[in-house]
């Protein structure tokens, strides 16, 4: 077997980790959510929920906990950062291809149930996750790898510097968007960033999402390279 | 033939101490060796450098012939049970399961005796097992993965007396059935002084013993009687304690007795006890502390 395998097993082994806890926690968030639209009047257009956050948020806090929690036991085992960072990588693929599937066809029988009789979207968010179904399954790939690739470098920023490196990494961000407000701010340049947003279409910004899912899976793996336990 | 481990002028700074100052040491295969000292001695720090888990600021490390840091095909013919390993959130069964994935000579007979001499509950989630418990654990990977290089870095915290020479009479019928490179660091050095072949003897991060373990044992004798007797006999010897209670004295001396100063001591009615490895070792730790006073 190989080692990527092995360690994309080793996050497998407790069935609670990856299948039913995440699945589990979403089917609660998803009945809370028919209970509510239930309950209350619905409008013309239905209701909508943040609901699906759930899961992706899941994914962020795994990704943080298998770089820390799971990481000295891997490397007790014998492998190298870099195989499990691979074997890690390899999980990542095949639980976001599966995952998003899972979510395209609930939400291929929300649509055919029209909201599974009382109008709710919770499958279905405009606009992103709102075209054909193959593209509700590219784009939640895409998503749920970026939460998870998110989730992983945070946590290894947090394995290498703790603490204050966890702050720091966090404001860096800030900045970085600050920066950008700023440069957008005084070139006055507001109006193209709108017209890019009203005119850019769903797959283009999935492209733009899987440009930065890989942004932060080659960050952790930068960071990955010197960590010690 | 290639050692085992093979380091060279080793250091490890960390922003305010050093925790390995200049290490150079080699390791035969199909050795137990032990490598003791006291809390910060950087016992812990050259195990993590030999397994590749920490990075050596500057010096050369070498284990079965090649560099381990980031190297799968050096890393995965070695285990390193450390204290207080952490694990992440896994029942018994599945830790045992996980590890068993990773090593070419894993022996689940092995594995599944270890786990019932050691009455673990396999089902148990690790972090609910007490710090014995959880100390087996790594015990029972530790000796069922038969690596090729296998390190126990204070293997048995917690772990009460039975227990510990279960450990003990397990590591040796292994090592005998199976042979492997033994590294053990532990504080318990007179319950473990039987196993080890070699012992490496590390003060403030620097190498102050290394020597075949047999070689140590000769060494060292307290001679005990009456005061005058014993002050006649040790005169010339290299004194390293000395004691008096009334008209009896007690002196410990570190230079090996050839037969003619046995007998003379026989006749001066004198008595001698060899040293235990666990005495020699803290005299030895004693020295290179005065050394550091007065350098």
């Amino acid at each position: 077997m190989n080692t990527l395998v092995k360690v994309a097993r080793y996050h497998l082994v407790d069935r609670m980790t990856f299948v039913a806890l995440p699945w589990g926690i979403l089917a609660f968030s998803f009945l809370v959510n028919v209970v509510v639209s239930l309950s209350v009047p619905t409008g013309p257009h239905g209701i909508y929920t943040g609901g699906l956050a759930t899961i992706y948020v899941f994914l962020l806090i795994s990704g943080a906990m298998m770089m820390t929690r799971s990481l000295p036991f891997g490397l007790m085992l014998g492998v190298s950062r870099r195989s499990y960072y691979g074997g890690t990588g390899l999980l990542v693929v095949v639980l976001s291809v599966v995952y998003g599937l899972g979510l395209t066809l609930l939400q291929a029988v929300e649509r055919a149930t029209n909201g599974w009789g009382v109008s709710l979207h919770f499958f279905r968010i405009p606009w992103i996750m709102d075209g054909p179904w193959y593209q509700t399954w590219l784009t939640s790939f895409v998503l749920l790898a970026l939460f998870f690739l998110y989730g992983i470098w945070s946590g290894l920023v947090f394995r290498r510097w703790n603490v204050t490196g966890l702050v720091a990494f966090i404001a860096a961000q800030m900045l970085v968007a600050l920066l950008a407000v700023v440069a957008v701010s005084s070139a006055h340049q507001w109006h193209a960033v709108g017209h890019f947003f009203t005119t850019v279409t769903a797959l283009a910004l999935t492209g733009a999402l899987a440009v930065l899912a890989a942004a932060m899976g080659l960050g952790g793996l930068s960071t990955i390279r010197r960590v010690t336990v | 033939m290639i050692p085992t481990i093979s380091a060279t002028a080793l250091s490890r700074r960390y922003r305010d101490q050093i925790a390995l100052d200049d290490v150079s040491l080699t390791v035969e295969p199909g050795t137990v060796t032990g490598l003791l000292g006291r809390n910060g001695a950087g016992k812990t720090t050259l195990m993590r450098i030999i397994t590749g888990q920490e990075f050596p600021s500057s010096g050369d490390i070498r284990v079965l012939g090649q560099a381990p840091a980031e190297n799968d095909d050096v890393l995965r013919r070695m285990v390193f049970v450390r204290e207080e390993q952490a694990y992440p959130d896994l029942r018994v069964e599945h830790a045992i399961r996980v590890a068993s994935w990773f090593y070419p000579n894993w022996s689940e007979d092995l594995a599944q005796q270890l786990l019932s001499d050691f009455t673990l509950p396999l089902k148990r989630r690790i972090k609910r097992l007490s710090r014995g418990m959880r100390s087996a654990v790594g015990i029972v990977i530790g000796l069922a993965a038969r690596a090729e290089l296998t390190l126990f870095d204070e293997p048995y915290a917690g772990l009460d007396a039975v227990a510990r020479q279960l450990f003990y009479d397990r590591l040796l019928a292994e090592f005998a059935e199976h042979p492997r490179t033994i590294v053990l660091s532990t504080h318990l050095i007179d319950e473990v002084a039987d196993l080890l072949e070699h012992v490496v003897l590390l003060d403030r991060g620097r190498v102050v013993l290394d020597a075949p373990a047999d070689d140590v044992r000769g060494t060292g004798m307290t001679v005990s009687g009456p005061a005058t007797a014993v002050q006649e006999f040790v005169a010339g010897r290299t004194v390293w304690h000395q004691q008096r209670l009334g008209s009896r004295a007690s002196v410990t001396i570190a230079d090996p007795l050839d037969f003619a100063a046995q007998a003379r001591a026989r006749a001066l009615h004198l008595s001698l006890e060899p040293l235990s490895l666990q005495q020699l070792l803290v005299h030895a730790a004693g020295a290179s502390a005065d050394e550091k006073v007065s350098a």
